[in-house]
């Protein structure tokens, strides 16, 4: 802004916009090289693509914002949409009811891990280690670890579009507005905010900090069945893959995304969606560019690598105030 | 004068294992009255708050508010009954704005939403009430430390307390911030609340409490006007009777600072902003020099500074090494000397391992053999020498520290800086929380190490222990040197240097 001081405030705004900055550019070098990554077809067919991550990395940004971690959201997705698909094929369940099934069982495995960390007071990130292990180990005993196809009238559901829009992102959008609005605006929100801010603190505040666990991990797991259900719907059928690895997309979109995973820290619809969009623009750009399909983890690592050394350098800055300020 | 107290603790016992922290004290309120709770370190004041506070238990003793017996079991309970506890390290959530801070033990909640118009109106009524034009939503870790010390007094103020325990307010805030903190006080005394004010500045209880109680050694001791005491009785109070201090051995070092034996630390012109002024010390061979202050008078921090465990802004250390004394960084000093510090349980052990990993950890890069792998031979004779050097008393060198008495673990501590041969050893607090006689063995063990040639910079609330072992003192307040005292001191002359008003001049700004 300031002219005089030009240097100075463009840093600032570099280390404060960069990544959003790099993200335009890396945009903006795709839709100028490759012929056909900047038409409505192709943005549409992004957005299909992202909107499972979208709603797993939305749930664990929650988990991360009260300073834990779940890494079981992959085998939660797998086992919920693996018992909805088994009930469909094996009893002719409807598809309704199905997908109730998918998120009471997603919601039950998540309650498995809150009670684990909650009530034996193990570590999140060893806790969810475990059940994400034993979980998809369930799911592929029932499975036989073979392919589960969905019925052909509930595969149609898959294409199914809302006007230009494929109804999975409508359903991951409704999903990332909703829980931003819980996130800002409600006590639950708030909660799960001070709990990561200070475990200690905000119990002595008064704020049952084990119940706002317990009920974030539920929240998650069943928002992961979700995930594991509009995956289902794309593919069409369960396979012994579905959601693995996703817990580390997950996790990966929500730190790219600015989300601290000290917990207490973090905007949820900006965080998500740049995430996602960041990841989902170089695997579709390096498509559309020809480059060798294994470039992609490549570059989504090292793009992992620059987001964090930004926020590590914007905390090295905020402690050094915090410093300053305390001394004063 | 008001008849009848409108809180009163009476008979409040507490015991930790192994320790009485508390014994039959006792404290009255009145409203629109403060008064000072005061009492050296470990003299059971912040306890005895927690208690009213409902973040500990009482094992006897009755609490009453405007007359009721009250049962406070929770801070929910404390909240309930009118009592609000401003602390000294601030429970506040960095992330969270000024109104989600003052709001975040009961968030309001319209429809199912939360209100912001309401929080935001809230905070800033409470927030004009403390004379602060403050944000409402700019968030806590933006904020400097009196502001902070502002939003958590405005959340206090909330729900419309009675009481407010204010623990060590100022201990963070400027000048301009204490008097503004005070004026807050003095508003909310105009309010008909009842203050209860712990701080380790004496001077302050002058300027706003109406009354004084003292503890020591968890028992009440005195309560008084403010008006009918001094400074000097209150430093008396707090210390308790020194009578008939035996002093330990007899160290080679002299009375006199220039004499004794060869300087080994040579200390000019130490700062460190607001905290230490421009500190000047010698220490010498054989001596042991008793590094005395009250609570916050920097001392902690002095020792903490010359080893580099705080950042300096200015001074210069010298270091006798081969026998010519040669300029030193505190991060290069902190290889040569032993810290015990205030803390033992916290800072100086790990708790859960035994005693020979917590004696042989500095040391291990002493006890490896030609492969660089540890020698349990090495090891196991070292720890046996140390346990049987300085008595200590443990079924085996395999026992978990945390399982030995106060005394043992605390000769733990001191086993493991022996073994690493310093020839400088700071001791900070060793005597806290000891019985009378783990007092006297450590102190001996200090004695001892001075005989053969160390030297010790000690600090210790205890005056009486302090005087059991030291050859000369430095009196420090407010950061800075303010005098030195021969060994011959007598305590009322140690009491009388503390009490001084020069060393308080600065607080009046």
């Amino acid at each position: 802004m300031n002219t005089v001081k030009s240097g100075l405030s463009a840093s600032a705004v570099l280390s404060r916009y960069g990544f959003p900055i790099v993200l335009a550019s890396v945009f903006v070098f795709f839709s100028v090289a490759t012929r056909s990554f900047l038409t409505l077809a192709n943005l549409d067919d992004m957005a299909h693509d992202m909107s499972p991550l979208i709603v797993i990395s939305a749930a664990e940004a929650f988990v991360v914002m009260s300073g834990k971690l779940d890494i079981s959201v992959g085998s939660i997705a797998f086992l919920s949409a693996a018992l909805a698909s088994l009930a469909m094929r094996d009893y002719g369940v409807d598809p309704i009811a199905a997908l109730l099934i998918a998120l009471a069982t997603g919601g039950l495995l998540g309650a498995v891990n809150g009670a684990i960390v909650v009530a034996l007071r193990v570590n999140a990130l060893i806790a969810t280690l475990g059940t994400m292990i034993m979980f998809r180990g369930v799911g592929l005993e029932l499975t036989d670890a073979g392919l589960v196809p969905l019925p052909e009238k509930v595969r149609l559901l898959g294409n199914l579009s809302i006007g230009p829009l494929f109804v999975d992102i409508v359903v991951a959008a409704v999903v990332l507005f909703t829980l931003d609005v819980v996130h800002r605006r409600t006590r639950f929100g708030r909660q799960i905010m001070a709990v990561g801010n200070s475990e200690a603190v905000a119990s002595d505040l008064g704020i049952p900090v084990r119940s706002v666990i317990f009920r974030n991990f539920v929240l998650c797991g069943a928002l992961a069945a979700l995930g594991g259900v509009l995956t289902t719907l794309q593919v069409g059928a369960v396979t012994a893959y579905l959601g693995s690895g996703l817990e580390f997309n997950a996790v990966a979109v929500v730190v790219v995304g600015g989300i601290s995973l000290f917990g207490g820290r973090g905007n949820l619809l900006y965080s998500v969606t740049l995430g996602a969009l960041t990841f989902e623009t170089i695997r579709t750009g390096l498509n559309y560019y020809g480059a060798n399909p294994y470039s992609y983890r490549l570059v989504g690592g090292a793009v992992i690598f620059i987001a964090m050394y930004a926020d590590a350098l914007k905390r090295g800055r905020f402690g050094q105030n915090r410093n300053v300020l305390v001394r004063e | 004068m008001t008849a009848e107290p409108f809180l009163r603790l009476d008979g409040v016992s507490k015991r930790y294992p192994g320790v009485v922290v508390l014994h039959e004290a006792s404290l009255e309120a009145y409203r629109g009255e403060a008064v000072a709770l005061m009492g050296a370190n470990g003299a059971g004041k912040s306890t005895l708050m927690n208690v009213l506070g409902g973040l500990a238990t009482k094992e006897s003793g009755a609490i009453f508010i405007d007359g009721q017996p009250v049962s406070l079991r929770s801070p929910r309970d404390a909240a309930a009954n009118g009592v609000a506890f401003v602390h000294q390290e601030l429970s506040l959530l960095p992330t969270m704005t000024v109104a989600e801070n003052v709001h975040a033990d009961e968030f309001p909640v319209r429809g199912g939403l939360l209100a912001p118009e309401i929080m935001r109106r809230r905070t800033t009524e409470l927030l004009a009430r403390l004379g602060s034009k403050l944000p409402t939503d700019i968030r806590v870790e933006n904020l400097s430390a009196g502001d902070r010390q502002i939003v958590e007094i405005a959340r206090a103020l909330r729900r419309r307390p009675r009481i407010i325990i204010f623990d060590e307010p100022t201990s963070s805030l400027t000048g301009r911030e204490t008097t503004r903190l005070f004026e807050v006080i003095a508003g909310l005394k105009r309010d008909r609340a009842a203050i209860i004010y712990i701080t380790h500045f004496i001077d302050e209880i002058f300027a706003i409490c109406e009354r004084v109680t003292v503890m020591r050694n968890g028992r009440t001791v005195a309560s008084a006007a403010t008006g009918s005491v001094t400074f000097r009785d209150v430093v008396h109070l707090m210390l308790g009777e020194t009578d008939n201090i035996v002093r330990l051995g007899k160290t080679t070092a002299g009375d006199a600072a220039d004499d004794g034996g060869d300087v080994v630390l040579q200390v000019r012109g130490l700062s460190r902003a607001n905290v230490l002024k421009n500190v000047d010390l010698t220490l010498r061979t054989g001596e042991i020099v008793g590094l005395w202050g009250l609570l916050g008078s920097g001392r902690t921090e002095l020792l903490r500074a010359l080893i580099a465990l705080d950042a300096i802004d200015q001074g210069e250390l010298c270091w006798r090494r081969n026998g010519e004394l040669l300029s030193v960084t505190p991060r290069e000093l902190r290889r040569f000397v032993g810290f015990v510090t205030e803390d033992r349980r916290g800072d100086g052990l790990f708790l859960p391992l035994s005693v020979e990993t917590n004696i042989a950890l500095p040391s291990l890069s002493a006890l490896t053999n030609r492969l660089h792998l540890i020698a349990r031979k090495k090891l196991t004779r070292l720890v046996h020498s140390m346990m049987e050097r300085l008595r200590i008393k443990a079924s085996g060198p395999k026992q978990p520290v945390g399982t030995l008495s106060g005394g043992n673990q605390q000769k733990v501590v001191l086993a493991r800086w022996l073994a690493t041969n310093p020839r400088l050893l700071f001791l900070d607090e060793p005597t806290r929380g000891l019985d009378v006689s783990a007092k006297t063995e450590i102190l001996k063990l200090a004695v001892e190490f001075a005989l053969a040639g160390g030297t010790i910079l000690i600090i210790s609330s205890a005056l009486e222990d302090l005087m059991r072992v030291s050859d000369r003192y430095l009196v420090i307040s407010r950061g800075a040197i303010v005098a030195q005292l021969p060994g011959a001191a007598t305590a009322d002359e140690l009491k009388l240097a503390v009490s001084d008003d020069s060393s308080r001049s600065e607080l009046s700004l």
